[in-house]
């Protein structure tokens, strides 16, 4: 299962695991963004690339007008993940 | 040895994942192990929902270990051989606003794989995926 939802300090929380078939749902929060915002990974188990295409076109639309997402709490495996991808050159990692 | 039978079909994923936990559970595979054929599996099923040229609408999956390598192979009856060990690689030389996504999930299985190899032998495609168990 995979949930994304936004906490009152506007914070975009990850539950579960974001693989291809739960990719829709990601887009339709992330696509919604035009601010900077922090992405809460610590409840999130699993990504593949379905999940980093997503944060990559988010990050692309956002720097544009100087904004950016910034990633936290990603457990080891998925950090991992994005260093393999080098998208820890792409995002702020914390 | 575990095989299954999964339709062509983005929404086969769960049964995938959870043909790969069972595997994982009876042969005791560590959290990253379980990781790794996880992303791998998705990685390599997904580009033949999108890309099959498969005649019919089934994907055998295989799992197997023996002593501390696991191997799991996919399998798909099709006219046109598709070697995905020579995929375009991922260009992570171009500027950040013009990278793509293409090429990255079969980038990401190489790397945490231990193997990669594609054989096309009387119309049937295997893909064979190999990793080691960490002692």
């Amino acid at each position: 299962m995979f949930s994304i939802s936004v906490n009152e300090k506007g914070i975009i929380i990850l539950t579960g695991r974001l693989d291809a078939s739960q990719v829709d749902r990601a887009r339709e929060v992330f696509s919604g963004l035009d601010a900077s915002a922090v992405v809460d990974f610590q409840s999130l188990d699993y990504i593949s690339s379905a999940g980093l295409g997503v944060l990559l076109a988010t990050q692309q639309r956002l720097k544009k007008g100087g904004k950016a997402l910034k990633l936290v709490h990603m457990n080891r495996m998925v950090r991992d993940v994005f260093k393999i991808a080098r998208f820890d050159l792409i995002f702020e990692i914390e | 040895m575990m095989r299954q039978q999964f339709d062509r079909d983005i929404r086969s994923l769960d049964a995938v994942f959870s043909f790969l936990r069972r595997f994982a559970d009876e042969e005791r595979l560590d959290a990253r192990a379980s990781y790794v054929l996880d992303l791998a599996v998705e990685e390599f099923f997904t580009n033949i929902v999108k890309y099959g040229r498969g005649t019919s609408n089934e994907v055998f999956l295989e799992a197997v270990r023996s002593g501390g390598t696991v191997t799991v192979r996919l399998e798909e009856q099709t006219p046109v051989p598709f070697d995905v060990t020579r995929a375009t690689q991922t260009q992570f030389d171009v500027p950040f606003a013009e990278r793509k996504p293409g090429g990255l999930g079969i980038h990401i299985a190489r790397e945490m794989l231990d193997g990669l190899t594609y054989d096309y032998v009387d119309g049937t495609s295997r893909i064979t995926l190999t990793k080691h168990l960490e002692t």
